[in-house]
């Protein structure tokens, strides 16, 4: 194929070129001719212009000839030597024009030839171009031929080519298509088969599976059922063992944050204490001195208000007897102002009104002058003064003896209440003296035991250590120093204790009227020997009732003992009334009636100044005409 | 346009009773269809055809809409109104197929306007008959043309006419043939208008006269060629100048290349079948040094050897020319070799025609000695010469060596036939070679049929 492909072009480039030549050659050909021609003619026209002048130099040489006889001629007399000459001449002349004929003749005729031959010559060329065309045409015929030959060639090779393969192809195709469809039915078979078995498979599998499935899916379900009860359960228990944990974690923290709290608040109670123990300590010291500088001011104090009482005892004679001077005088003025407007009153009323008057009954003075002699005995006032004093000092020094050891504080204690007594058994019995110190000395250990709550913390704590007879004096001084009871009240309040004892247990009412001492006395006597002085329980209502009256009883006798009042009491609520009377001497309607008076006195005064005015008016005018009598005369008389 | 065409107008016009109407006639009528009716635009597009020549409109239409007017304008509208307007297309083919029968578009660059105005302006050139014919005839229509036309083809230039004159007084025809002058038609006054002519060819003859033959009809005269050339030397586009068959001495020859010296663009030269001799053929050398002539024809001359001398010594210095014919010339040996001297320094000819210049195995010699050095040589064909044997045996020895010539012709030349075949031989190797070298230039394939003879 490769060789037949590479052989088309040379074979065609062959075939052009054999067949151009024929064509061409008829052009060379006709080049050689022409150039032949072309020779040729050089030749002819050499030979010819060799004729011509071969031909002229012999017509040359023969009109020489002529123009030597046309010379000679004229040498020539005779006529007949001139006719011979003339014919000689024409012979010559003919001869010539013979020659010159004949060349003309012949170039005619070459000519001649020459048209002919050009006509020839057309002629052939025309049959050549003819020719030439001819050959043209069949060299495009022969070229379009080889052209469609090869083409044909060509398609029939491919063509060939084609079906064959195309044959192949499709046997090839069919054996293929053949066997993909034998397979193709072979494997459709089987997998029909296939698919019959696979679906009898599915089925039972289907079935089994659907048994299996809702086997496994009550006893899932159920299982599920289970695990979730169980599930809620745990998450009950969890729950329920959060919420302890978290109570006790709460717990937990809070006892931490109390105890560390206590802790804290321990350790600063105990810092605490300690300064206030180092405190306690100085300020022990402090108040051991400040006591000492205390009594001495106090018993300088003492002195000083011995002697403001003296004084006061004095001045308060004084004052007694100048309100008495004072008193009397006024009195007397107020009288005399009394009986004055009396007076005037008479008098307004007489003179002025005209009415009859009468006089009014003058109130009695309620003061009658005392006799001088009238003194206070300083005597209980100066027993009270010792009697304070004493507990005073008794008092001092048991808070004295209180900072110190515990002995010498009940010595002195002792020793107080020794003194006491001694102040107290001055109008007292001495026999029930002891008794009533026994009982009084039970009901204030009672007392102290029922009002410890009372006392203050600290002094019960110190007090601890002391012997029993010792907290009790002290406690009975503070708790009556807290209640404000002075000690001297503390047989009185021991006394009331008793009694109220006794009203408690409804003791008859004749009891009652015996003198409160006595009974008390009797009855704590009778009391004692029951060994039950008063109910303890009975002890604070008691308390509280005594204190009641205590106060009471001190707000009243007070000032009675701290100033010295006037031995007889004046009655100054008929003072009062006196002097409203005497004031009211002149009743209101008298008032008003002066009231009326006066306003038309003052009416009359007006008209009275009035008038007054006028009179030295009048006293002028008068004068003027006295005068202007007097010039009137004087004129009359001149 | 049909006549159905204004009825859908009237319709329209009048009220819905008279589209019933119309409806009705229309459905009677079974030739009636929408297709028949022209649309608007088909309507403008028929006017503006019918007014084309007063309203020429066609550079803002459609190509569509211009392909219709192609189509249907009429070919007889002045050049005036269509040269410039209407470009190449279906109109130019209309009219070149009305006015001549074979229409051969291809060897107008397959340009309907352009073979339409070419041919167009030669008939009128051809059939201008100077003294008669208004020089103005042919100014017409250099404006419409101008552009277009690339080639004159002129095969006949009329002389003035003078039958009048000879049929009126036999006397008179002596002094007229003094007197009057033959002049034809005078080129300068259109050469250098047409600014795109490459092409000239010119042939001072009459075709068909018949029994008024004259030698003088088929010549130029000398003012003619004086004429011709300065209208040449004007002509700065002219690539090919072809002047044959027109009694071409040596006089008109100098006077023709004395202008065309130095010319910007002429590449190729045809003075076949001229009268040229040697003096001419000296000029044509001056002009070989003095140009870039490619090719150069000068068959069927009068040349000889000096002329032959003269052209060689100026193709042993040009390096432009690839082609020369000398066919029919009379160079003889002498010319022969002179030529085959030139040729050893020269390496840009490629064609050489020496046929029917009666040299001989002198030249032959020389030639091969050409043959075996120089390697752009391509073609030479040396037919028609008596080279003789040894002639033969010196191109057969001078081919058997590896040589580029792919075409050599030496029918009618007296060589021994065993040389020439053995030389086609050595001729069709080297063309197959050439082929298959051609072929690996460029790719694809190489159509068989190319290489003409």
């Amino acid at each position: 194929m490769g060789g037949e492909q590479e052989e088309v072009p040379h074979r065609i480039s062959s075939l052009q070129r054999y067949l151009t030549t024929p064509v061409t050659n008829i052009q060379t050909a006709a080049d050689a001719r022409e150039s032949m021609r072309r020779k040729e003619l050089e030749q002819a026209r050499k030979v010819r212009l060799e004729w011509l002048e071969n031909d002229v130099r012999s017509s040359q040489e023969k009109f020489e000839e002529i123009t030597k006889g046309w010379s000679m001629a004229k040498d020539k007399v005779t006529p007949r030597e001139l006719q011979e000459a003339l014919s000689g001449q024409q012979q010559l002349c003919a001869l010539l024009v013979e020659n010159k004929k004949k060349l003309i003749n012949d170039l005619q005729q070459e000519l001649k030839v020459g048209d002919d031959r050009y006509v020839k010559d057309l002629r052939k060329q025309v049959e050549e171009l003819d020719l030439m065309m001819e050959r043209m045409e069949d060299q495009v015929k022969t070229l379009t031929k080889a052209y469609r030959e090869e083409l044909a060639q060509l398609e029939r090779v491919y063509q060939q080519e084609n079906k064959v393969l195309l044959i192949t192809d499709k046997k090839e195709r069919h054996q293929l298509l053949k066997k993909l469809w034998d397979e193709e039915l072979e494997r459709l078979a089987q997998r029909k088969k296939k698919v019959e078995e696979y679906e009898a498979k599915i089925h039972s599998l289907m079935l089994e599976t659907i048994d299996k499935q809702s086997v496994i899916k009550t006893e899932e379900t159920s299982n599920f059922q289970v695990l979730e009860r169980e599930q809620q359960q745990m998450q009950g228990t969890n729950m329920i063992m959060r919420l302890k944990q978290i109570k006790e974690r709460d717990d937990v923290e809070t006892h931490k944050f109390n105890l560390a709290n206590m802790k804290s608040r321990i350790i600063s109670l105990q810092a605490e204490k300690k300064n206030l123990v180092t405190n306690y300590m100085s300020q022990v010291k402090q108040f051991r001195t400040k006591s000492r500088h205390l009594s001495k001011d106090h018993k300088r104090n003492i002195q000083q208000y011995e002697r403001i009482q003296k004084t006061k005892k004095h001045f308060a004679v004084a004052d007694a007897r100048r309100f008495d001077e004072m008193w009397l005088t006024l009195e007397e003025e107020v009288r005399q102002l009394v009986e004055r407007a009396l007076v005037i009153d008479q008098r307004i009323c007489e003179r002025h009104l005209g009415l009859a008057w009468e006089r009014p009954a003058l109130p009695s003075s309620p003061f009658q002058p005392k006799k001088p002699a009238r003194t206070p005995d300083p005597q209980p006032v100066s027993q009270l003064i010792h009697t304070e004093q004493s507990s005073q000092c008794s008092q001092g020094t048991t808070t004295d003896a209180s900072g110190g050891p515990g002995s010498q504080a009940e010595g002195v204690d002792a020793d107080a209440c020794g003194e006491q007594t001694a102040a107290q058994s001055e109008s007292d019995a001495w026999e029930s003296e002891e008794a009533r110190l026994s009982t009084e000395m039970k009901v204030m250990e009672l007392l102290c035991d029922e009002t410890g709550f009372l006392m203050e913390d600290q002094l019960l704590k110190m007090l601890a250590p002391l012997e029993k007879q010792g907290p009790t004096s002290v406690k009975l001084g503070s708790l009556l120093s807290s209640l404000g009871v002075e000690e001297e009240d503390l047989p009185k309040l021991a006394d009331f204790l008793l009694t109220y004892q006794q009203q408690q247990t409804k003791v008859s009412s004749a009891a009652e009227r015996v003198s409160i001492r006595t009974s008390t006395f009797d009855q704590a006597a009778a009391v004692e020997t029951n060994s039950d002085l008063i109910h303890p329980n009975h002890v604070l209502p008691a308390l509280k009732s005594f204190l009641k009256q205590h106060m009471k009883s001190r707000e009243s006798s007070g000032p009675q003992q701290s100033s010295v009042p006037p031995t007889e009491a004046r009655d100054s609520s008929t003072d009062g009334a006196y002097w409203e009377r005497m004031g009211n001497v002149i009743p209101e309607e008298k008032v008003k009636l002066w009231e009326a008076a006066r306003n038309l006195l003052e009416q009359h005064l007006e008209v009275l100044q009035e008038i007054s005015e006028l009179v030295p008016e009048t006293d002028r005018l008068e004068q003027q005409n006295a005068e202007l009598r007097m010039l009137l005369q004087q004129s009359l008389n001149q | 346009m049909t006549s159905k065409s204004p009825c859908p107008p009237e319709s329209n016009l009048r009220g819905p009773d008279a589209c019933r109407n119309m409806r009705r006639i229309i459905a009677e009528d079974p030739l009636w269809s929408l297709a028949i009716v022209p649309s608007l635009s088909d309507l403008c597009l028929q006017s503006i055809v019918g007014h084309f020549e007063g309203n020429p409109i066609f550079e803002q239409l459609t190509p569509v809409q211009k392909d219709f007017i192609q189509e249907s304008l009429s070919p007889s509208l002045p050049l005036s109104v269509t040269a410039n307007l209407i470009g190449d297309g279906v109109y130019w083919r209309r009219c070149c197929e009305q006015r001549w029968d074979l229409c051969d578009v291809s060897n107008y660059g397959h340009s309907w306007k352009r073979m339409f105005l070419e041919r167009r302006l030669q008939g009128i050139i051809e059939l201008f008959m100077p003294d008669v014919t208004d020089p103005k005839t042919v100014l017409e229509m250099v404006p419409h043309c101008r552009n277009h036309v690339k080639r004159l083809d002129i095969s006949q230039l009329l002389p003035p006419l003078k039958e009048e004159v000879e049929y009126g007084s036999e006397l008179t025809i002596d002094n007229e043939y003094d007197g009057v002058s033959m002049d034809h038609f005078d080129f300068g006054i259109l050469l250098d208008k047409l600014t795109g002519l490459e092409e000239l060819h010119l042939v001072y003859r009459v075709q068909q006269c018949g029994l008024n033959f004259e030698w003088k009809m088929f010549e130029m005269t000398a003012r003619d060629c004086e004429s011709l050339a300065k209208a040449l030397k004007s002509c700065k586009t002219l690539k090919l100048l072809r002047l044959h068959q027109s009694h071409i001495e040596d006089i008109k020859c100098r006077m023709l290349v004395k202008h065309l010296l130095d010319h910007p663009s002429l590449r190729e030269l045809d003075f076949s079948h001229n009268l040229i001799g040697d003096r001419g053929a000296r000029a044509i050398g001056k002009l070989l040094t003095r140009s870039k002539l490619k090719t150069l024809n000068l068959c069927d001359n009068n040349i000889t050897d000096p002329g032959a001398k003269a052209i060689a010594h100026a193709l042993s210095k040009n390096s432009t020319l690839l082609s020369l014919n000398l066919r029919l010339n009379r160079l003889r040996d002498e010319g022969g070799q002179a030529l085959g001297e030139a040729l050893l320094s020269n390496n840009t000819l490629r064609h050489l025609h020496l046929g029917g210049n009666e040299v001989t195995g002198p030249t032959a010699i020389a030639l091969s000695k050409v043959l075996v050095q120089n390697s752009t040589l391509k073609s030479i064909n040396l037919s028609c010469n008596n080279l003789g044997e040894d002639g033969g045996k010196a191109l057969e020895e001078a081919m058997s060596h590896k040589t580029s010539i792919t075409e050599c012709d030496l029918r009618l030349t007296e060589v021994d036939e065993q040389i020439v075949s053995f030389i086609n031989q050595m001729v069709w190797a080297n063309q197959s070679l050439e082929r298959k070298q051609q072929a690996q230039d460029k790719k694809p394939s190489v159509d068989p049929s190319s290489p003409s003879s």
